[in-house]
C-alpha cells in the first residue's frame, strides 16, 4: 500500500512540475529577417524566413492568441488576445516566454508606436487605448467610443486615429499630449485605413452592416473629418497598404487585391488566398495571409503576380515582420 | 384483490389482456421510432441528394447570375426551401471581428464548409422563425467559400406523415385491441369450461352420482384430465357396485343356514318333533353351523388377505409331498363318488412357500372338483415349466359354460346359483385360492369345457438349485 501511494505520488509530482514550467519553442535564429503569422483557429504562430520564403518553425501555443508585436529589441514577440487575461512576451531567440504584462482581457489590437516609442493596444472591454512602456508599465489610458478596433498612427501629425467598430465614430488621439482631440462621424462597421498624409486624406474600409456588404472605401478629410468621396473596391477592404503613390487594398470577402493609383483609380486587381484579412510589406514584395487558405501568399507589387504560396497553421489573423538590414 | 385471484378464468383474461396491451403499446412506440428515424434519414438523405446535384452545377469563380437564377428555379419546382448564397456576411466571414451579426452559418459550420463538406441541422433556426431539417452545400472555387446552396424543409411537413401515421396506428391498434380481447375471451371460456364442467362432475360424484361423464374430444391435457376422471368414476362406481353385491352375498349366504338353524332349533324346542327324528334334525342343525363357521372363516381370510398386513411364512416346500399328504384326507369320499384319483408328480419340485397356504390352495380347488364330479376321474399333475412348476388339476364334471368363465373367481359367485344349498360352498374358495397363488407371486388359471370337464393350472415360482 505505501508502495502504491509513492509511486502515485511521484505521478502527481510529475503532472505538476511538469505543467508549472515553461513549454520550450523551437528558437528564431536572430540573424535573419522573418515574419510571424498568429493562427487563430489553431492557436499557433507560424515563423517564415523572409529571404529564403520557407516556414522555419510553428509554435503550438496555449492561449487563444490572437495579434502580435515586436518589439525595437528584435527578440521579444508581445502575444495578446481578447480572451487571454495577459500580454504574454516570448524571446524568439530561445523560444522561452519571458514575462508577461497584467493587460486584463478585451485587447483585440496592438501596435508599436514610433513616436512615443510605446505599445498601444485597444482594449474593447475598457473601450480605450492604452498605452505601455516598453517595461510593461501602463502609462495612460485614453477612452474612445464603444468597441475601438483599428489604429493608425500619423508620425507627422503625431496624432492616433482609432475607428470605433459599432458607433460610427472615429477618435482622434494627440499623442503628444496624450489626449483626445477630436472624433468625427464615419461609415458603420469600418475597419482598416489608410492616410495620405499629402492630400489629407484618410482612406476606410469596413465589412458592412447587417446583411449589407461592404463595397467601398470610404475617403474622409483626415483633419475636418468631412466625407470626401467613395472609390468601390468589393467586397470587404479590410486592409491597406501605401507604397510609391500606389495603395494596395485587400477585400476579404471577394478574396481580391486591388492596386489603385492616389486618386483611386483601379489599376489592376487579383485573386489571392481565401478570405484574406491580413497583409504587410516585406522589403520586396506584400505578404498576404489567407484566412480560410492556411497559407501566406508572396505577390509582386508590380505586376501583382504571386511568386510563391506557403502553407502557415489554420487561420492566419495578423502578420508581424522582424526585418534585419 | 382476491376478486382477480379467486378465479383461473380471470387470471388467464387479465393475463392475455395485458399481454396483449403490452404488445401493442411496445410496438407502438417501437415503430413510431424506427418509423420516424427512418424516415427523418430518408427525408435527410434526399435533401443531401438534392443539394449535391445543385451543388455540382458550380463551376468556380464568382457566383454566377445564371447560377443564382437556376436554383430560384428550381426552388419553385421542388417540395424543399432552396436558395443560394453568396454574402461573405450570412457566411461568418468576418467572424474573427466578432461582427454583431446572427449570420446564416456560424464559425463551425463555416469550418466543415471549407473542408468540403455539407453541413446537415434539424432544429429552430432563427432565421426562419420555425424548426427545420437543413442542409447546407458549400460552393468552393479551391479554399474559397464563394457562396452556399441552402436546403430545407420544416419539420412540421416531416412530423405531419408521422402524426398521420400515428392517428391510423392507433385506430388500427384499437380496433386491434378489441379484436383480440374479444378472441381472447372466447379463448378463455374454451379453456376453463371444461374445468368448470370437471368442477360439477366431481361434485356429483362426491354426492354418489357415478353415471356422470365428461364429454370432451380434445386430446391435450385438459382431454386427457376429462378421460382420467370418466375412468375414475367409473372405477369407483365398479367398487361401489362389488361392495354392494359382496354385502348383499354374505347377508344372503348367512341367512340360509340361519334360517335352517332357527326352524331345526324351534321345531325341537316346541316338542313337536319326535324323539326318534330329533337326532337328526341336531345334526342338520350341526351341518348348517358348520357351513357358518366355514362361511366365517373364509370371509376371516379374505378380509386378511385384502389387509397388506398378511405375511406369509415361507419355507422350502417339496412340493410332491405336501401335495400327496393334503390329498389323504379326499380318498375316502372319492371312493364313496366311486372316483379315480390320478397323481403325475414330480418329486423334486421345491418351492418357497407357505405350508398352510399352498394346502389351502389345494383343498380349495380339489374341493371344487370332487363337489362338481360325479363320475370318471380327477387327475393331478406337477411338471416343471420354464421358469417355474405347474400344478394342473382336472376333472371331468359338469364344466362351466363360457360366459361364465371370467366371473368364476369372483367372491360368491355361482355358474348356478340354486346349487347353494345341496353343494355346500361358499363361493369363496376360488377367490381366496387366487388371492394365495399371487401371494406367492404365482398365477392361476381356469379352463373349461360345459360338460366335459375343468383344468386349473397353478404356476409357481421354484427354488433355483
Amino acid at each position: 500500500m505505501h508502495y502504491l501511494k509513492r509511486i502515485l505520488f511521484i505521478i502527481i509530482a510529475g503532472v505538476f512540475l511538469s505543467s508549472c514550467s515553461n513549454p520550450r519553442y523551437p528558437s528564431i535564429p536572430e540573424d535573419i529577417s522573418i515574419a510571424a503569422t498568429v493562427n487563430i483557429k489553431d492557436m499557433s504562430v507560424s515563423f517564415i524566413n523572409l529571404d529564403s520564403m520557407e516556414k522555419i518553425a510553428d509554435w503550438k501555443l496555449e492561449k487563444p492568441y490572437t495579434g502580435a508585436v515586436i518589439l525595437p529589441d528584435n527578440d521579444t514577440i508581445i502575444l495578446y488576445g481578447k480572451q487571454v487575461e495577459t500580454a504574454d512576451l516570448y524571446s524568439l531567440k530561445s523560444g522561452q516566454a519571458v514575462g508577461s504584462w497584467n493587460t486584463g482581457k478585451g485587447i483585440v489590437n496592438g501596435k508599436y508606436l514610433q513616436t512615443t516609442s510605446q505599445i498601444a493596444f485597444v482594449d474593447q472591454n475598457l473601450n480605450n487605448i492604452r498605452f505601455f512602456d516598453l517595461n510593461g508599465e501602463e502609462a495612460i489610458q485614453i477612452s474612445t467610443e464603444l468597441n475601438p478596433l483599428t489604429i493608425l498612427e500619423s508620425e507627422k501629425s503625431k496624432i492616433l486615429y482609432v475607428l470605433s467598430f459599432n458607433k460610427e465614430k472615429l477618435t482622434v488621439i494627440d499623442l503628444i499630449k496624450k489626449e483626445k482631440m477630436t472624433s468625427f462621424p464615419i461609415h458603420p462597421s469600418a475597419a482598416g485605413a489608410w492616410l495620405n498624409e499629402d492630400k489629407n486624406e484618410l482612406w476606410i474600409g469596413g465589412h458592412g452592416a447587417g446583411e449589407e456588404v461592404e463595397t467601398d472605401i470610404h475617403v474622409y478629410d483626415s483633419v475636418t473629418g468631412d466625407f470626401k468621396y467613395n472609390i468601390p473596391a468589393p467586397s470587404m477592404p479590410v486592409n491597406f497598404l501605401g507604397s510609391n503613390k500606389n495603395v494596395f487594398v485587400l477585400s476579404h470577402g471577394s478574396s481580391k487585391l486591388y492596386k489603385l493609383n492616389e486618386d483611386g483609380v483601379v489599376l489592376d486587381s487579383m485573386i489571392v488566398g481565401a478570405n484574406p484579412f491580413e497583409m504587410v510589406f516585406t522589403n520586396r514584395n506584400i505578404m498576404i495571409a489567407g484566412y480560410d487558405s492556411n497559407d501566406v501568399h508572396f505577390v509582386d507589387p508590380d505586376n501583382l503576380n504571386i511568386i510563391k504560396t506557403i502553407p502557415v497553421g489554420k487561420g492566419p489573423f495578423q502578420i508581424v515582420l522582424r526585418e534585419r538590414k | 384483490m382476491s376478486f382477480i385471484t379467486d378465479s383461473l378464468t380471470k387470471k388467464l383474461w387479465l393475463t392475455i389482456t395485458a399481454a396483449i396491451v403490452i404488445t401493442i403499446l411496445y410496438s407502438y412506440f417501437l415503430s413510431y421510432l424506427f418509423y420516424e428515424k427512418l424516415y427523418v434519414k430518408n427525408v435527410e438523405a434526399a435533401l443531401v441528394e438534392e443539394g449535391a446535384r445543385l451543388a455540382s452545377e458550380y463551376e468556380g469563380g464568382p457566383l454566377s447570375q445564371e447560377l443564382k437564377d437556376k436554383i430560384e428555379w428550381y426552388s419553385t419546382k421542388s417540395e424543399s426551401e432552396i436558395f443560394i448564397v453568396s454574402n461573405p456576411r450570412e457566411l461568418s466571414a468576418c467572424l474573427p471581428f466578432e461582427i454583431d451579426y446572427e449570420s446564416l452559418i456560424n464559425g463551425a459550420e463555416r469550418e466543415e464548409l471549407l473542408n468540403g463538406n455539407p453541413v446537415q441541422k434539424i432544429g429552430y433556426e432563427e432565421r426562419f422563425d420555425r424548426k427545420i431539417m437543413a442542409v447546407v452545400f458549400p460552393l468552393l472555387d479551391e479554399s474559397r467559400l464563394e457562396g452556399i446552396i441552402y436546403l430545407y424543409l420544416p419539420l412540421a411537413k416531416i412530423s405531419e406523415v408521422t402524426t398521420d401515421f400515428a392517428y391510423l396506428w392507433m385506430i388500427a391498434a384499437f380496433l386491434f385491441l378489441i379484436i383480440a380481447l374479444f378472441f381472447g375471451t372466447y379463448l378463455v371460456r374454451r379453456l376453463t369450461k371444461p374445468l368448470i364442467e370437471m368442477k360439477k362432475a366431481a361434485e356429483s360424484v362426491s354426492r354418489g352420482d357415478y353415471s356422470i361423464k365428461l364429454n370432451n374430444a380434445s386430446t391435450d391435457e385438459i382431454g386427457q384430465l376429462a378421460n382420467a376422471f370418466n375412468h375414475m368414476a367409473t372405477s369407483i362406481q365398479e367398487e361401489d357396485d362389488r361392495k354392494k353385491d359382496f354385502l348383499a352375498n354374505v347377508s344372503h349366504e348367512l341367512r340360509t343356514p340361519i334360517s335352517y338353524v332357527k326352524g331345526y332349533s324351534e321345531a325341537l324346542i316346541s316338542g313337536i318333533v319326535k324323539k326318534e327324528e330329533s337326532n337328526r334334525y341336531l345334526s342338520l342343525i350341526h351341518r348348517e353351523a358348520v357351513r357358518m363357521e366355514r362361511l366365517v372363516g373364509d370371509l376371516l381370510d379374505l378380509s386378511k388377505l385384502d389387509s397388506d398386513e398378511y405375511k406369509l411364512e415361507k419355507i422350502p416346500l417339496p412340493l410332491a409331498q405336501l401335495i400327496e399328504d393334503s390329498l389323504q384326507k379326499y380318498v375316502p369320499i372319492m371312493r364313496e363318488k366311486n372316483l379315480k384319483l390320478q397323481l403325475h408328480l414330480d418329486p423334486d419340485i421345491i418351492i418357497n412357500g407357505d405350508e398352510g397356504r399352498i394346502e389351502q390352495i389345494i383343498q380349495n380347488i380339489m374341493d371344487n372338483s370332487i363337489r362338481y364330479t360325479n363320475e370318471g376321474e380327477i387327475s393331478l399333475k406337477l411338471y416343471k415349466v420354464n421358469e417355474g412348476c405347474c400344478i394342473e388339476i382336472t376333472d371331468s364334471g359338469i364344466g362351466i359354460p363360457e360366459e361364465d368363465l371370467g366371473k368364476i373367481k369372483q367372491r360368491f359367485f355361482r355358474v348356478n346359483k340354486g346349487r347353494t344349498r345341496n353343494d355346500g360352498g361358499t363361493g369363496l374358495g376360488l377367490a381366496i385360492a387366487e388371492k394365495l397363488v399371487n401371494l406367492h407371486n404365482g398365477t392361476l388359471t381356469i379352463k373349461s369345457k360345459l360338460g366335459k370337464g375343468t383344468t386349473v393350472k397353478i404356476e409357481l415360482p421354484v427354488i433355483m438349485e
